[in-house]
């Protein structure tokens, strides 16, 4: 006699069984993993194949392709195009500018520095976003008031515009609270401007949730019991969470690298002579006639890379709870409605 | 009688055809520079900038898109030669009849304004009209403000905003001028030529007047001005009636009216006037399209033109590592200036010195061939203890990356860099304003004022020039022997014997290094195939001429 195998298969499992099903984010996920490992590979092909660094120059160098000597950066000012394999995979996909530096080199390291960011962002934000969001959907009161409105005002404001304000005072000149000290080229820059910014995108929905969560009943069991508000947030309510708080940091890390990608296109994010995807895009953008795949490529990796975190993202909520959705719209309703609520106590 | 009527024949043929060319003939004709003419008369130039002048107001700008937009509009008491290359380094009378009578000592300029001038209102223009647009230009905190306070009593007029100023008289029934300096100021001449200090009729609001710039003295006036949009000309229609007639050596100009339009994208820019939507573009084509416009149109529609600049890297010799003058040294050997003309693709020529080809005293030295071995020789020697220094460049396109190639050659010698790109709307505030942490070195470029060599050393190397605001001596240069140099020199009037001095001074001043010098900065016409390129005169000191241009 065979067993009933969702009788025996635990939720994570059977989310797992859900997700492999679904072929359009498994490829996605491995194209993922392809950008992932093609980002960490770059001390080995810049080490070993190109020979140079991400910030190398070779302005006045000439390479032997096929046995004919050329000027990594012609007299006129042109960076060579992508030269394949013709010269050993040195400057396989050309010369990335003026400088002449390694065009592979840069957009491999490029994306190792974007995907830092966006993972490095996406954590700090969610990480904020769970403590602000239990906190507030858990005590509710002038505490859920004080944050709420908090999240409200940070939502409201034109949060690119403040960003890029922020990010270019940051690259002049750093940061320097108490000990804390930031120089002006530090990543962690674009990684704080762009966590503190988002933070409202994922605590709103978590609080929603955690208003929910605190009225059913094992979480007014725990209570009964004696449970401290901590152990109930942390241990009650907090697993509960897990699979939207999985979802929206798959997400974030898309949004975030967008993020980035936008500030360090407008000079505010990753500062010079360091590549990421989206300064990349602004170096490319001033030689789109002669060399159009220096912008082409960047843009292309992070659209490659966002799109596979959204699709991975989205169905992963599917996977993790088939009535996400539903439920998802019904935490939002009642956190909207909370919160208009505490708007009219206050 | 056949005879008779054969010669009467002739002689109305002769009439008829020189009527003909007359008429045909470019209005550049009596123009000293350009190889025109033989264009059409009239028509309209619709041209383009990348930027609106900083002001459409002479007293108040101090860019070379505003100098090229007014340089046929405002005529100062003198000016310079319509003309290419050096001869337009000439100061000409321009509303003064002649060039000043100077006495005293250096001390005392004495000019005749010309007679039956007028404004292009129609208001006779006066002697006292002098006087005025200084005082308006000092009231309105120009940035050309500096040249003219060594004028008796324009300090304390700066001060109080109270006048007259004392050390300018004016009298209307001679038309004499009598300017008297505190000391000996041999570029004044040259300062005189600027449009800062153009007559400006005595009812001229103080206020910035870009919106509604003031009556024109030149073959053009401006009739229309949107900020930030465009601008238009018309023909001055007192040029033919009184100005043109009272300065012949300036030409009356070919087109009869004009229209300048804003396009912030150099690349559209390049696209309409290669279609013809546009017949020239007041700033050169972007790096990217510079080479494919050169070889496509260079010789017809396009001409590449020297600048009187000279583009570098400083280095603050008050803060370690750059305190010792062999690390400068190192620094100026391991820069390659090969490197830089590739970076600017093509538009800078290599030079390592602090004068510019073109400028009188230039005498071509080259101290620091590159040389890396040279360079971490001198480094060795050094052995700085400091090592980590900032590097600050603008954001502009190709000075940043002439600023991260600057950033890679010091990590080459050792260094542990730190580079800033600042917007460069605001570069030169922020590296000239002393509180700004970590000054150490950077990228700059300068333009010469007016030909003089002074103008290189006076705001950019002599220690006078240190201000805790708006300093230009990025360097921080403060040797006794070179300020002395600089003032004495900048006393005298200039001549063959300052000239070789200037040439001294250059190679003396190169010897403490306080900047390695990479290039010169070209610039270029661009015009559509409707456009006499060879007519197209381009100044030194102003850029285009709107008078030079003509219609094939």
């Amino acid at each position: 006699m065979s067993t009933e195998p969702s009788a025996e298969r635990g939720p994570w499992s059977l989310a797992l069984r859900r997700f492999l099903r679904n072929r359009l984010a498994v490829a996605f996920l491995g194209l993922f993993g392809l950008i992932v490992v093609f980002v960490l590979a770059a001390p080995l092909w810049a080490n070993h194949v190109a020979d140079t660094g991400p910030n190398e120059e070779h302005t006045v160098e000439q390479i032997t392709v096929d046995g004919e000597q050329k000027d990594v950066v012609s007299v006129e000012g042109k960076p060579i195009g992508p030269q394949w394999f013709g010269a050993g995979g040195k400057f396989f996909l050309g010369a990335d500018s003026r400088l002449g530096r390694d065009e592979m080199v840069r957009l491999m390291y490029g994306g190792r520095t974007s995907l830092l960011i966006g993972i490095s962002a996406a954590l700090f934000a969610t990480l904020l976003a769970i403590v602000l969001g239990l906190l507030s959907g858990y005590f509710g009161g002038w505490v859920d008031s004080l944050i709420a409105r908090t999240l409200d005002v940070i939502w409201s404001l034109p949060v690119f515009l403040i960003g890029l304000a922020v990010g270019i005072a940051l690259a002049v000149g750093g940061l320097k609270i108490g000990s804390l000290e930031l120089s002006s080229g530090s990543l962690w820059n674009p990684i704080l401007i762009i966590s503190i910014f988002t933070v409202p995108y994922i605590a709103r929905p978590i609080r929603g949730e955690v208003l929910s969560l605190s009225e059913k009943e094992f979480v007014e069991a725990a209570i009964a019991q004696g449970a401290s508000p901590g152990r109930v947030m942390f241990t009650e309510i907090l697993p509960n969470l897990a699979s939207t708080v999985i979802v929206f940091f798959t997400l974030m890390i898309a949004n975030s690298m967008l993020f980035e990608a936008g500030l360090s296109f407008l000079g505010a994010g990753v500062q010079p002579p360091n590549s990421s995807w989206g300064t990349m895009i602004t170096v490319g953008v001033d030689l789109l006639r002669i060399q159009p795949l220096l912008a082409i490529l960047p843009g292309l990796m992070i659209m490659l890379t966002v799109l596979s975190l959204n699709i991975v993202g989205d169905a992963l909520r599917d996977a993790l709870d088939p009535r996400g959705k539903a439920r998802m719209d019904a935490a939002l309703q009642f956190e909207a409605q909370a919160g208009a609520g505490g708007g009219a106590a206050i | 009688m056949k005879k008779l009527g054969a010669l009467i024949a002739v002689l109305v043929l002769a009439a008829v055809a020189a009527v003909g060319l007359a008429s045909c003939g470019g209005g550049g004709g009596e123009t000293s520079g350009g190889g025109g003419g033989g264009g059409q008369k009239g028509g309209t130039l619709n041209g383009t900038y990348a930027s609106f002048p900083d002001y459409l107001d002479p007293a108040l700008s101090y860019t070379a898109e505003g100098w090229t937009a007014m340089a046929d509009v405002y005529v100062p008491l003198l000016t310079y030669k319509h003309a290419n290359g050096a001869e337009g380094s000439e100061v000409i009378p321009g509303l003064a009849k002649e060039l000043p009578k100077i006495s005293n000592g250096g001390k005392t300029y004495t000019l005749f304004l010309r007679p039956g001038l007028k404004y292009s209102d129609g208001t006779p223009v006066k002697a006292s009209d002098f006087p005025f647009a200084v005082e308006r230009m000092i009231q309105l905190n120009s940035g050309g403000s500096p040249f003219y306070l060594s004028i008796e009593g324009a300090e304390k007029f700066a001060e109080t905003k109270q006048g007259p100023i004392s050390g300018i008289k004016a009298n209307d029934k001679t038309g004499e001028i009598v300017i008297n300096l505190k000391a000996p100021r041999g570029t004044f001449t040259n300062e005189l030529g600027l449009m800062f200090v153009a007559p400006l009729p005595k009812d001229t609001p103080i206020e910035d007047l870009s919106a509604n710039p003031p009556p024109a003295t030149g073959p053009y006036m401006i009739t229309k001005s949107q900020p930030g949009k465009g601008w238009e000309y018309e023909r001055n229609p007192y040029w033919a009636k009184a100005n043109g007639k009272a300065m012949p050596d300036l030409p009356e100009g070919v087109v009869d009216h004009a229209k300048m339009t804003v396009i912030r994208n150099p690349e559209t820019q390049v696209d309409d006037v290669e279609k013809g939507t546009y017949q020239w573009m007041q700033n050169p084509p972007p790096a990217s399209r510079y080479a494919e416009v050169k070889e496509k149109f260079e010789g017809s529609q396009f001409r590449v033109e020297p600048t009187i600049s000279t583009y570098y890297f400083w280095m603050n010799v008050n803060r370690p590592p750059f305190d010792d003058v062999k690390v400068r040294q190192a620094v100026n050997y391991a820069v390659d200036a090969k490197a830089l003309e590739r970076i600017y693709a093509g538009q800078i020529k290599s030079t390592q010195q602090i004068l510019p080809p073109g400028m009188p005293g230039y005498e071509q030295f080259e101290l620091y061939p590159h040389d890396m071995g040279k360079a971490e020789e001198l480094m060795k020697e050094a052995n700085p203890s400091d090592m980590d220094i900032t590097v600050w460049t603008d954001t502009e396109s190709p000075n940043n990356e002439a600023g991260e190639y600057f950033n890679e050659v010091l990590k080459e010698l050792g260094f542990k860099t730190t580079l800033k790109q600042i917007n460069a709307d605001n570069y030169f505030t922020v590296i000239g304003n002393q509180s700004t942490p970590e000054l150490d070195a950077g990228w700059a470029d300068w333009f010469q004022d007016y030909p003089h060599p002074n103008d290189f050393f006076q705001p950019l190397l002599a220690g006078e020039s240190i201000l805790q605001t708006n300093n230009g001596n990025f360097a921080e240069l403060d040797d006794p022997a070179i300020n002395e140099k600089i003032a004495k020199l900048g006393e005298e009037q200039l001549g063959p014997e300052q000239e070789a001095a200037y040439a001294e001074l250059d190679e003396e001043t190169m010897k403490q290094a306080p900047w390695a010098p990479y290039g010169t900065r070209t610039l270029s016409t661009f015009v559509s195939d409707e456009i006499d390129l060879e007519s197209v005169i381009f100044n030194p000191t102003f850029g285009h001429y709107l008078s030079s241009f003509e219609f094939k």
